[in-house]
């Protein structure tokens, strides 16, 4: 097991204190930490909004590789929510009996509280149509936003959208159409017409894949850490952060590819032959495009480009949960809001009791679960970063102070995205923050 | 015994509050609400009988001072709208209240000086319902008020003492005056009968005028009598201020209505033209000032400065339709920045200021006050006269019946009114919108028992709207009757006025 924690007795600082403005931050991350801070209550926010999110998150994966898979070039995909019950059984390549490969204790079918969920919703038992059309289910539009933002920031690294655009991949692509259009000319010629079109769409689809793919394993971790605080396993912030590290090393080389299956068929559009890695592949390019840069989303505030209100660089995006603005959530449709609310459908006992005791209690709990879940994703982007320096620097208790150094130079250029204003990690550092 | 009955019921209230246990402020208020609702049934009751109720008793026979209690197409509704704001404002008041026994009382003593002046027929005893309403609110603004309630308080006795010399002074001048140079045998009277029924010579009804058009403007108020409005608006409680806007601002429009235009025909048709400019010049300084306000109670002040501005070059214009115009805005207004107080009372009780810059993201669904807020907006598009709210027929009958007397002063008073747009949407862009301060938006939301007066405000605004001749049916034939009185020129006018309807009452 990786572990990020520095060895005991070091006294003497090898290098001088930083002078960058999270100084006390950095020393944290050099000392093993967490972007959040330690404290008992950190722990039992993120631990039980993991919780929370691991549910949800079961019904994402399965359904983006449900629709990456099943429902592909549906020309009217209305029923691409309505996973089947292949899919909603489909072992979890990483926990269960019949995984590929056994990392985590969870079960491999759909979380029982996710079934309960889609049968009864806030309302009650009735038809999954209705459940649907009265918008009381698992808000997928949510994980299509956050694949929508990787398919469009692209470019974040790692090869994938490289290979988007190559001749193998059109070849693969090509052959699935036309094998899913098959017997329908008005689909085949307009695909002979706009081929560029419906390639586009293909290629969207690899990145239902690809984001199923990385939450396949992200879920059966966050229950799985849940399950360990329960337990009493789990007792401090750097801990929490220090299995997210582990677990991203377990499953780092793990394969990305997209399969569609048409008529029993399956056509390999991006074959696992081509060595797409999790970490490399789906991790790190969903860590930058979902929790740094996304886009604005519609609703909760107006941004005038023409003023410069919006960066004219892709690279320079700051829309995402790390420095969302989460006091708009509660917005009708945006993501933000369609998150919180799956959310708050699966919140643990002492998550509900804590928010009834700050704020306006049980009224704003969606506000206050947003903004669990942007400390609790401060904690995992520690976690990548911990990882990150792990796979390319040093480790913590290096002796060599230019080592050292060389982390603290990582470390200060990570924390230099956060020197905007709109950067919410000054208000994590507190508990006033709610 | 109605109407003894309407001046009562504030009037024992008043004087059982005080006498109630100080550890019992839940009854202290239910009780003043309650006299409010039960004076406002009596009031409703009032309405239903033909004639409407007379009462003439006795009372200084010797300075001409008598009870003439009277209630007609003027009078009626706005005691109608005192009652209800009175209630209210009562309701709208803080549970935990500080001296809630003195503070309701005050409340009540107000409405009984309100209500009394509306139903005299008497001007010495308009007179001294006018003056009595001064104490009451000097002391609601100077104990309650914000930190420069001092200040606020003098300002406000001072505008209010002049305003009320002025109109004492008047009001004698015009008994004696008009019964004293005819050589009457008997004491002069000063009811509104023997009054109009009194010709005074040109230059005198013209100086008599003066001093009432300066007792009516400072209450009203209109520019440049205004200095006490904004101040005062801005410190007294805001359930205060729903009083002094939408009920005691209104005795300056029924007293330039009753007296200027009714009993001196012939000086206010002099006199108009200067009258309507103040009008407009009012509706643009109220505008503007609005527009470059900084707090929220200071830009509802001068929205309705401006509105008054409206109602003045109504009354200017003296036409059986601006009049009516002038009492529908009369009625309109009074429910619009009722609610609109109501609604800052809310957030500044919240947030705990309504400075602008200090505000932002209330609109926000979950933790900001988006209800309040969303009637705020309401009511501000209300008095931009939008369509389908009270605003806009009150309006629209102002604009219309003015337009054939003053059309320049019309149009800017309607530019003017274009610009309570203007200062809504500056005002929501900085406070609804944009970012909620987590700091300080460590607040409850509204609960049910707050949001009561505003739901209840709010449903007339929209009631108004959608059922015009809910504010105008009450007084059409007295305006009618009025601006008759005043002018040839709008007798043809009357004829493109709309017939009585079921509501109206004798003039």
């Amino acid at each position: 097991m990786t572990t990020t924690t520095p060895a005991a007795g070091t006294k003497t600082p090898l290098i001088p204190p930083s002078t960058h403005r999270y100084a006390e931050v950095i020393h944290r991350l050099e000392a093993g930490g967490s972007m959040l801070p330690d404290t008992p209550e950190n722990l039992q926010q993120i631990i039980g909004i993991y919780k929370a999110y691991a549910v949800p998150m079961d019904f994402y994966w399965r359904d983006l590789l449900y629709i990456a898979e099943q429902v592909f070039l549906n020309p009217l995909p209305a029923f691409k929510y309505f996973i089947s019950q292949e899919y909603l059984d489909r072992p979890c390549s990483y926990s269960g009996d019949q995984s590929q490969l056994r990392i985590w204790r969870g079960g491999e079918k759909a979380h029982p509280e996710l079934i309960e969920f889609m049968e009864r919703g806030e309302t009650r038992r009735m038809p999954k149509l209705l459940h649907h059309l009265w918008h009381d289910r698992v808000n997928m539009e949510f994980a299509e936003a956050c694949m929508q933002a990787m398919l469009w920031h692209q470019g974040m690294g790692g090869r994938f959208n490289d290979y988007l655009a190559s001749d193998a991949y059109k070849a693969n692509a090509d052959r699935a159409i036309k094998a899913y259009f098959k017997g329908n000319p008005l689909m085949l010629g307009l695909y002979k017409l706009f081929p560029d079109m419906v390639l586009e769409q293909v290629k969207q689809l690899s990145y239902y894949s690809n984001l199923g793919l990385f939450w396949e394993v992200m879920a059966p971790v966050f229950f799985e850490m849940s399950d360990l605080y329960d337990e009493g396993k789990l007792t401090s912030v750097p801990q929490a952060m220090d299995f997210l590290v582990n677990g991203i090393f377990a499953v780092a080389g793990r394969p990305i590819y997209h399969h569609v299956f048409i008529r029993g068929e399956c056509f390999e559009i991006i074959p696992k032959s081509e060595g797409f890695t999790w970490l490399y592949e789906a991790a790190l390019p969903y860590v930058e495009a979902v929790f740094y840069r996304t886009s604005p989303f519609r609703g909760t505030k107006s941004y005038n480009a023409q003023a410069g209100q919006v960066p004219a660089n892709q690279a320079d995006f700051h829309y995402g949960i790390l420095y969302a603005d989460v006091f708009p959530v509660g917005s009708a449709g945006i993501p933000p809001t369609l998150l919180m609310q799956d959310m708050l459908h699966f919140l643990p006992p002492y998550l509900q009791e804590m928010y009834k005791t700050h704020r306006r209690g049980e009224e704003d709990q969606l506000i206050q679960l947003g903004i669990t879940f942007q400390r609790s994703m401060y904690n995992v982007t520690s976690a990548v970063i911990q990882a990150l320096r792990c796979a390319l620097l040093y480790p913590l208790d290096d002796s060599d102070p230019e080592h050292l150094t060389a982390n603290r130079q990582f470390f200060e250029a990570q924390m230099d995205r956060f020197l905007r204003p709109e950067a919410r990690l000054p208000d994590i550092q507190t508990q006033d923050y709610r | 015994m109605t109407l003894l009955l309407l001046l009562l019921l504030p009037l024992a209230a008043g004087l059982v509050l005080p006498l109630l246990s100080p550890s019992r402020p839940g009854l202290v208020r239910g009780l003043a609400a309650a006299t409010a609702l039960a004076q406002l049934a009596v009031g409703l009751l009032a309405c239903g009988r033909q004639p409407p109720a007379d009462l003439s008793l006795s009372w200084l026979p010797q300075l001409g001072l008598s009870l003439d209690l009277g209630l007609d197409g003027l009078s009626l509704p706005l005691v109608l709208l005192t009652a209800l704001i009175t209630a209210m404002a009562v309701l709208a008041s803080p549970a935990d209240q500080g001296r809630p026994r003195l503070y309701f009382a005050l409340i009540l003593a107000t409405n009984l000086g309100v209500v009394g002046a509306f139903l005299a027929r008497n001007a010495l005893l308009f007179v001294l319902a006018f003056e009595l309403v001064l104490i009451p609110t000097t002391l609601l603004v100077a104990i309650w008020g914000g930190e420069r309630r001092a200040g606020a308080a003098v300002r406000f006795l001072l505008f209010g003492a002049v305003s009320g010399l002025s109109l004492l002074g008047g009001v004698l001048a015009f008994g004696w005056f008009g019964q004293g140079a005819a050589g009457a045998d008997t004491a002069v009277s000063f009811s509104f009968e023997a009054l109009a029924a009194t010709p005074l010579p040109a230059s005198a009804q013209r100086w008599v005028l003066a001093l009432l058009v300066l007792g009516f403007g400072i209450k009203l108020p209109v520019v440049p009598l205004h200095g006490w409005q904004p101040i005062s608006y801005a410190e007294a409680p805001p359930p205060v201020v729903m009083l002094l806007g939408g009920v005691v601002s209104k005795l300056g429009a029924y007293g330039l209505l009753r007296f200027g235009v009714g009993l001196l025909p012939e000086a206010w048709s002099a006199f108009s033209p200067e009258i309507a400019a103040a009008g407009a010049v009012s509706a643009v300084y109220g505008a503007l000032n609005a527009v470059a306000a900084t707090d929220i109670r200071r830009l509802m002040a001068y929205s309705s400065l401006g509105h008054m501005g409206l109602l003045v070059l109504a009354l200017a214009a003296a036409t059986p339709m601006s009049l009516q115009g002038a009492m529908a805005q009369v009625l309109a207004h009074g429910l619009i920045v009722a609610l609109l107080f109501d609604c800052v009372g809310l957030i500044q009780r919240k947030t705990g200021t309504t400075v602008i810059a200090e505000l932002s993201g209330l609109m926000n669904p979950i933790r900001g006050l988006p209800f309040t807020m969303g009637l705020m907006l309401l009511a501000l598009m209300a008095a931009a006269g939008i369509p389908g709210l009270a605003g806009f027929p009150a309006e629209l009958l102002v604009f219309e019946g003015s337009w054939t007397v003053f059309p320049r002063a019309t149009l800017i008073c309607l530019v003017a009114s274009g610009f309570t747009a203007v200062y809504a949407v500056r005002l929501f862009n900085r406070v609804g919108f944009g970012r909620l301060d987590n700091n300080r938006a460590d607040w409850q939301s509204t609960r049910l028992a707050e949001r009561l007066p505003a739901v209840v405000l709010t449903t007339l605004v929209v009631l108004a709207g959608i059922w015009p001749a809910g504010l105008t049916a009450w007084s059409e034939a007295s305006t009618a009757a009025i601006a008759l009185c005043h002018s040839d020129r709008v007798v043809q006018q009357l004829a493109l006025a709309p017939s009585p309807s079921s509501l109206s009452l004798p003039a």
